[in-house]
């Protein structure tokens, strides 16, 4: 009976064998289907193959969906018949990337990330293909995820508006400040700025799905335009500083700032935008604000637009370990457009006559 | 445990990873290689599908290989390791299942298909899609990537819901523009070709397009500042190559005009920011992000001028995003109704600091006057309430101020969310009705008291109004708040300068809050206005008084002094009034008022 058993085990190992001999076979047709790079090919282990063929195919009927391409994309679609379209699209792609300074994610209703464009890793330090298919929720921090699924939910829930979302969240990052990339486990905290759209599809499994594109919110800004001020604010958001610009952009003078909130020197139809912003920034540690609008001293207002980011303070005790360091904000605003220069919306806007806020 | 094994699947996949990657090089040899133990025993065994042993072989070599680590380190892992490798084959079998449904060939099947079926008939369907697509290996060729590129150029014009724009430096001459343009802007790509980019932009931005254009240098303009330390960080001068000298990164608002002929969808997104008034074309605000590109002339000899915009091409390569306004969303009633008002309130300070208005209609002129004297006494009870709740609280009230106008509001305490204190407290205001003009005054007294607030009102009224005696006016009531509060806020010397500026001689005064109580109690004797015909009146000298545009009302006193009840020296006031109006009302507009009546 144990020469049975041992025939039989013999027989089953060989069938097992069989079976994972053609498995392999097919997973290496697989694989060589997947148009990547060599490189990138040879690392990749069976789930990756799965996960990003499951990708390809997600996609390629998303964008043959006739719902996903709108009809002003019709002359795309004439155009892809000629080669030489095919290079200025490479062209084309390429500029794209590089001036949007950020990376894109298509997301499943789920919250797969199905697609994300080649630069993710110069970003991220991960690549794209470590990435695709993957879920996003297993990236990004706990505390956003809330947030992302509410974005997903809204996106989904109302398939036929072109409902825009913008938000900001945290995902992880294996880039170490010297631009090398680092392993998932020592992975740090980078904050993305998210805008995009959901889009709709007629298939049955991928009924919609969520374009973004993702940007790092730089740390550092380039105040080119004179049309930008920077200031500190404290944790609450009164001015703690600000730049001299802001004289010649809001009227005020820096010192007669201090102290004030920025909730007060808004327009109040935008104090539940500032407020998220604000939450955001102090969650999050940077954000961009919506547009909102500050009232100028002289009347009016202006749009504005704010980058910022909390950093720890100037005097941060290192040896205070747990404890929280104070912190400041420090912000970019940037000015869009004056608006209606002689309204007085607020006590506090001293209306002068002859006042004039430059356009 | 959770964290133990997450980390002990990152090692498990990490194994396996090493392990695939064995695997595959092995390629064909595997299948013949004598494999070490198979533990079997080892692995939960639950389902007897052919497709399982295969793949708990290969957790087993996992197994093994992580084993031997992990027993290095610690024992006792195995039932642990249990559950990661179940986990991992679910999720095997998850990623399966899901390719199965997006198969068009796997769908109909009523039962579930085995692995390998499955995956072979994903191969053909790749096989498939990749024949359709026609030229997608040769573009692969150059530069792989798992999509195809006009696919992904579909991709990103679709998401970023904007458009790329080349412009040459010296004189904004569109180079090149993307198609997504007329989806944006209304206008096609040919008619923007070789058009010089100012002709499209809003009269006010030019000066800082300019600027934009204009600075390839990067020290002198450009000030670089490091967040982290809020200093000015030195730039470095940028390297320059004779080709590719791609230089600084620009990024700006600007505000484009887009042809009239438009879907609807855009005027929701554009309406804030579109100045409808001014120009007949609709502008459309823009963020342009991008770097400059400069290219020397095709004479290689010139490379060392290539900085200089005479002999070289420097151009501005950009991609202009339409903002979304997903934060921006104001107060649903305000938006839509037109009779509506937005008043904020400090919490210390029982007056309105800020009154926004959407669109212009004098009764809110007459009401707010009055709501907000009745209100914010009223406000002082229940701001505590208020502050209690710290949340937002939407409760109503009707005020009835006169005959004519009946007022709901919607009150919600802000608070700052770093802080929790609250702020101030913001109410929006909503004209429900407006009754007739020849309404009994009693029945407008009897009717301020809404049916929530009327012990409220009660508490108050008497209070405040004992020592009066003229109880039936809601104007003498008004009054009689208003002096309350101009003695409360006299401490807070915050001048309301538009009461002032149809006071020409108390224009200086303002400064001192003495001078505003002596302002105050002049409009007060001479600023009484009657109520029932003389609705055009309080709305003028509200006009005139509260503001130099005819939109909004800034503080307290004047308005709430209009509604009482004395003739003669409303007269007086309204022609001063006037004049002084006439005098500095450039920007008011007062044929723009309605007037229902």
């Amino acid at each position: 009976m144990k020469v049975d058993k041992e025939r039989r085990r013999a027989i089953s190992r060989e069938a097992a064998r069989k079976r994972r001999r053609a498995e392999a076979d097919v997973f290496a047709d697989l694989l060589r289907l997947l148009p990547l790079r060599a490189s990138v090919r040879a690392q990749l282990d069976k789930p990756s193959v799965i996960r990003l063929a499951l990708c390809y195919v997600r996609l390629k009927t998303l964008l043959r969906d006739a719902m996903f391409a709108s009809p002003f994309f019709t002359g795309a679609a004439e155009l892809r018949q000629n080669s030489e379209s095919e290079t200025e699209a490479v062209d084309e792609t390429d500029v794209y990337l590089r001036v949007l300074e950020g990376f894109v994610m298509v997301l499943s209703s789920e919250g797969d990330m199905m697609f994300l464009s080649d630069n993710v890793g110069r970003y991220l330090g991960l690549t794209q293909t470590e990435l695709m298919g993957h879920n996003i929720f297993e990236f990004t921090h706990p505390c956003d995820h809330e947030e992302i699924r509410s974005v997903l939910h809204f996106s989904a829930g109302e398939p036929w508006s072109d409902a825009k979302c913008d938000f900001v969240m945290r995902i992880k990052s294996t880039l170490t400040p010297r631009g090398r990339s680092t392993n998932l486990k020592s992975a740090t905290w980078k904050v993305l700025h998210c805008q995009g759209r959901a889009a709709t599809c007629a298939d049955p499994f991928l009924t919609s799905c969520l374009l973004l594109t993702c940007r790092p919110l730089p740390v550092s800004h380039t105040l080119l335009c004179s049309r930008t001020f920077s200031s500190e604010h404290s944790m609450d958001m009164r001015f703690t500083h600000c730049d001299h610009r802001v004289t010649s952009i809001l009227g005020y003078p820096p010192h007669e700032l201090v102290g004030r909130s920025i909730y007060e020197l808004c327009h109040t139809l935008d104090v539940v935008c500032l407020r998220k912003y604000h939450i955001d920034l102090y969650s999050k540690s940077q954000s961009v604000s919506g547009r909102y609008r500050m009232l100028a001293r002289g009347g009016g207002y202006v749009w504005a637009e704010s980058h910022s980011a909390a950093v720890p303070g100037p005097r941060a005790p290192k040896s205070r370990a747990g404890h929280p360091q104070p912190r400041l904000i420090l912000s970019v605003t940037y000015v869009l457009s004056v608006e209606e220069a002689f309204l007085q919306l607020s006590l506090e806007q001293k209306m002068q006559h002859g006042y004039v806020s430059r356009g | 445990m959770s964290d133990r094994a997450s980390g002990g699947t990152a090692d498990c996949l990490a194994g396996a990873n090493a392990e695939e990657e064995g695997l595959s090089q092995a390629g064909a040899s595997l299948p013949g290689a004598e494999l070490p133990k198979k533990r079997k025993g080892d692995v939960e065994d639950t389902m007897d599908a052919p497709v399982e042993q295969g793949l708990d072989f290969l957790m087993d070599e996992d197994l093994s290989r992580s084993e031997d680590d992990q027993q290095a380190k610690m024992k006792c892992f195995r039932q642990p390791h249990r559950q990661i490798e179940k986990r991992r084959r679910d999720k095997m079998n998850n990623l399966i299942d899901e390719l199965a449904a997006m198969i068009p060939a796997c769908q109909p099947m009523a039962r579930k298909l085995d692995k390998l079926t499955v995956l072979r008939k994903a191969v053909q369907h790749l096989k498939a899609l990749k024949a359709g697509s026609g030229s997608a290996f040769a573009a692969a060729a150059r530069k792989p990537s798992i999509l195809p590129h006009d696919d992904l150029k579909h991709l990103l014009l679709r998401v970023a819901d904007g458009f790329l724009l080349v412009v040459s430096c010296d004189r904004a001459k569109i180079l090149f523009i993307s198609e997504s343009v007329s989806k944006i802007l209304s206008f096609s790509r040919v008619e923007l070709t070789g058009q010089s980019l100012f002709d499209f932009i809003h009269p006010k931005d030019i000066s800082k397009v300019k600027e934009q254009l204009s600075a390839s240098e990067l020290n002198n303009h450009q000030r670089l500042i490091d967040a982290a330390t809020g200093v000015p960080v030195q730039a470095e001068p940028p390297v320059t190559t004779s080709h590719l000298s791609t230089g600084a990164r620009r990024s700006f608002f600007c505000r484009m005009k887009h042809s009239r002929v438009e879907g609807k969808h855009k005027d929701k997104r554009t309406l804030p920011t579109a100045s409808v008034k001014k120009d007949s074309s609709r502008y459309c605000t823009l963020h342009c992000t991008g770097y400059m590109r400069s290219w020397p002339r095709s004479d290689p000899d010139s490379e060392a001028d290539a900085e200089k915009d005479a002999s070289g091409l420097t151009c501005l390569v950009t991609m202009c995003r339409v903002q979304a306004h997903a934060s921006h969303q104001p107060p649903k009633d305000v938006k839509t109704k037109p009779t509506e008002f937005v008043t904020r309130c400090a919490i210390d300070e029982r007056r309105p600091s800020s009154v926004i208005s959407r669109k212009k209609f004098w009764a809110r002129l007459v009401t707010s006057t009055s709501t907000r004297t009745t209100c914010s006494t009223w406000q002082k009870n229940t701001v505590l309430r208020s502050k209690e709740k710290l949340e937002t609280k939407c409760y109503k009230f009707k005020t009835k101020f006169g005959p004519y106008v009946s007022l709901q509001s919607q009150w919600f305490s802000f608070t700052n969310p770093w802080t929790k204190e609250a702020e101030f407290i913001v109410s929006s205001n909503r004209v429900v009705s407006r009754g007739p003009s020849h309404a009994k005054d009693d029945e407008a007294a009897g009717s301020s008291r809404g049916p929530q607030e009327e012990s409220k009102q009660l508490h108050i009224i008497p209070g405040l109004t004992s020592g009066v005696g003229k109880m039936m006016y809601a104007g003498s009531l008004g009054t009689q708040i208003a002096n309350e509060l101009i003695d409360s806020y006299r401490a807070n010397s915050s001048p309301s300068s538009g009461v002032s500026s149809p006071f020409g001689a108390a224009q200086s005064a303002l400064e001192s809050p003495q001078a505003s109580r002596s302002l105050s109690q002049q409009e007060e004797e001479t600023g009484s206005l009657s109520e029932s015909k003389t609705e055009a009146v309080p709305s003028i000298s509200e006009n005139a008084a509260g503001e130099p545009s005819q939109q909004d009302l800034d503080s307290m006193l004047v308005p709430g002094l209009s509604s009482f009840s004395s003739d003669e020296a409303a007269m007086a006031v309204i022609m001063s009034l006037l004049e002084t109006d006439v005098n500095m009302g450039q920007a008011g507009d007062l044929d723009d008022l309605h007037w229902p009546f």
